[in-house]
């Protein structure tokens, strides 16, 4: 099943020469100037986008456009459109929602939109809880701020996977909560295993890259410009809507952007919160890659969900010309 | 006990931040139409004033009267005062008209009389066309220009200014005093304005007020702080000045720097100490026979229009302005006429600003 070594000889050759070249070029330009140059020591960083980024990128684009044996084909992009020739175990465990979708041959499609959708609803949760947080924070009046930057710090040193488990033991059926509310003579409740808890996993985990790009906007922001407002006549509610949002909207739009980005690919937190009832892409490519071991039809669907990322950064940096909200790609 | 033309009132106010007085015991009136300076070293006091007035801070005690009506518990945006910050704060998101325009926006006035109301701001800062820019590329004259139009267009009863021209060379801050002078005429309204620099305070005020330490030390038209200072500090810190212990050995007589000097001051009483006050400008050089004192030129400054020189004249170094150099290390007399020498009840002495820095020691 594992193919991991299948590359060609003339793409390990290519591999070979591109190394070679930015090593003549390096000595290159150390000799021409009778002294290493400053951008010299910017090489060991390029070294690494090039052996982490960039021939990774054209490893996927290699394996998207081949088939097991190597030769040019699109069928792995076919089989994103209609994925009725490899129905098989992957979905045997999944929802009965599900059901119609595989017999339509449209469950890459439907994992996808599903994903879409519930990196949306995250994100405008993050947005909306993560907002009043980050103000919260960032106003100087408020002695708690601080405190609550600790707060939201203090969960990233921990593991995601661990942060994640933690809330199963929470959201069980024999649960803290559930356990709390049967002492307390009410009805247990089914927390775990559905769209909600996966949710609840995701913002729990991608809260914080919302807070702090907005908290960070807000900090370098004047406060004089809010008394000025003040002064000019705007009450609280005109001097944020009229000063306050429009001066956060690179921190906002850096926020969308960290917290949508991962949660599209969000992979795990379905399978643990969510018990396998529902897929999210990041699970279906994970499951192509190491359950079924077909790199080129995985490399194909990170592919797609690549192109959709850079079509919506695309997008996001429309909002915000200069980039000013911590320059996030 | 408010009279009628008194806009604004502070009666009696303090403000303390963590039990450290900010501001002692402020009274203060400001008249319709006049042009207020509060002038004092950095750290007296005389910004949070000012913010008081706007509203950005709350007084810890006292009494603040707007046309008789207490307004100390009202926010900024119910005062019918507007401020033009020490670095502007203007919006970095909008463009100049929308700046320019803000209060006008959230007043709900129509749209169409705004871009009346702003085409004419413009106007009267001289930026017309300018609009549609970006507020980043304009020049800090230009910006501040934007500042006021942007806090005039609402017809504001009083414009605070705190220390609006502080951030702009010297030559543009000449013009802008000027202009700043001729639009508080052309359109009548209160202005209180708070700078450290003297001199402008002097050209531009039709009253200045002087602080320190968060108390008010005078309050006078420009001529009378220059020329009748309250104290020892009044004295130092508006213009030059010889600053010297003395003693009042009787009326219109004072003695200090080892001399009798016939003075125009009386009401001291009879061997009271003093302090003596005399412009560097107001001491003569004479021959060194006919002088009141004599001393030994130590230094000669050239300083464009007049030469500074400190002379010595063993019991103190006086600073003397004149327009005729004399040699470094010549012997010369001086002489000064009586009613250019200022008496004054000595102050408590830490509170001198220019303690220490030797030239009004050891006088007798």
């Amino acid at each position: 099943m594992n193919q991991s070594l299948s590359l060609p000889s003339w793409m390990l050759w290519l591999l070979g020469l591109f190394l070679l070249g930015f090593v003549l070029l390096a000595v290159y330009s150390v000799k021409r100037t009778n002294g290493i140059r400053r951008s010299f020591f910017a090489s060991p960083y390029t070294l690494w986008m090039v052996l982490f980024t960039i021939v990774p990128c054209v490893l996927i684009a290699y394996y998207a456009l081949t088939d097991a044996n190597g030769a040019f084909t699109l069928d792995n992009f076919r089989n994103f459109w209609d994925s009725n020739y490899s129905v098989n175990q992957l979905y045997t465990q999944m929802g009965p929602e599900y059901e119609v979708l595989i017999q339509r041959g449209t469950v890459n499609i439907g994992i996808l939109v599903y994903s879409l959708w519930m990196a949306l609803l995250c994100t405008i949760i993050c947005l909306v809880l993560g907002y009043p947080a980050a103000y919260f924070m960032a106003d100087r009046n408020i002695k708690i701020g601080s405190i609550l930057v600790v707060l939201f710090i203090i969960p990233m040193w921990m593991n995601f996977l661990l942060r994640t488990i933690a809330w199963m033991t929470l959201l069980e059926d024999q649960g803290l909560i559930n356990t709390l509310l049967k002492s307390l003579g009410f009805h247990s409740v089914q927390l775990m295993y559905n769209d909600r808890a996966v949710l609840l996993g995701m913002v729990y985990n991608f809260l914080p890259f919302m807070v702090f790009p907005i908290y960070t906007s807000l900090t370098k922001m004047d406060s004089k410009l809010l008394e000025a407002a003040q002064d000019l006549g705007a009450n609280h509610l005109h001097t944020f809507w009229r000063v306050t949002a429009p001066l956060s909207l690179p921190g906002v739009i850096s926020g969308i952007t960290m917290v949508f980005m991962p949660s599209v690919t969000t992979f795990f937190i379905p399978r643990i919160l969510g018990g396998g009832n529902t897929m999210m892409f990041g699970d279906l490519i994970e499951n192509r890659f190491l359950t079924e071991g077909n790199w080129n039809l995985g490399s194909a669907l990170s592919l797609i969900m690549m192109v959709l990322i850079l079509i919506s950064l695309s997008v996001l940096r429309k909002a915000d010309p200069e980039g000013e909200g911590g320059g996030m790609i | 006990m408010v009279e009628k033309e008194h806009l604004i009132d502070l009666q009696h106010i303090c403000k303390e931040y963590d039990d450290t007085a900010v501001l002692t015991d402020i009274n203060l009136y400001i008249r319709k139409k006049e042009f207020v300076t509060l002038l004092g070293p950095s750290g007296c006091g005389k910004t949070t004033t000012l913010r008081i007035i706007g509203g950005f801070e709350y007084p810890t005690s006292g009494t603040l009267l707007f046309e008789g009506k207490d307004i100390g518990a009202l926010p900024p945006y119910k005062r019918k005062v507007n401020t033009i910050f020490q670095k502007y704060a203007l919006f970095p998101h909008l463009n100049v008209f929308d700046n320019i325009a803000f209060g006008q926006k959230i007043a709900k006035v129509p749209t169409k009389e705004i871009n009346i109301r702003v085409e004419k701001m413009l106007e009267l800062v001289n930026l017309r066309g300018y609009g549609k820019r970006s507020v980043d590329q304009l020049s800090g004259g230009q910006q501040q220009r934007v500042a006021i139009a942007r806090a005039l267009v609402n017809e504001p009863q009083v414009l605070l200014l705190d220390e609006p021209l502080g951030a702009l060379d010297l030559k543009l801050r000449k013009d802008m005093q000027l202009e700043l002078k001729r639009m508080q005429q052309a359109l009548g309204i209160t202005f209180l304005y708070v700078t450290h620099d003297q001199e402008e305070a002097l050209t531009m005020s039709d009253t200045v007020v002087v602080m320190s330490d968060g108390r008010i030390l005078q309050i006078g038209d420009p001529k009378s702080v220059y020329d009748e200072p309250a104290n020892a500090f009044v004295a130092d810190f508006i213009g030059e000045s010889n600053i010297m212990r003395g003693m009042m050995l009787q009326d219109e007589l004072v003695r200090f720097s080892g001399a009798n000097f016939p003075c125009v001051d009386a009401g001291f009483g009879e061997n009271q100490p003093v302090d003596v006050v005399v412009r560097p400008e107001d001491i003569m050089i004479v021959g060194n026979d006919i002088g009141q004192i004599t001393g030994i030129v130590q230094s000669v400054l050239f300083k464009g229009v007049h030469y500074e020189m400190m002379i010595d004249t063993g019991e103190t170094i006086f600073k003397v302005h004149s327009t005729v150099m004399q040699a470094q290390g010549s012997n010369v007399g001086l002489s000064i006429v009586p009613y250019n020498i200022h008496i004054m009840k000595p102050m408590l002495r830490p509170v001198l600003p220019s303690e220490g820095e030797g030239e009004e020691e050891e006088a007798l």
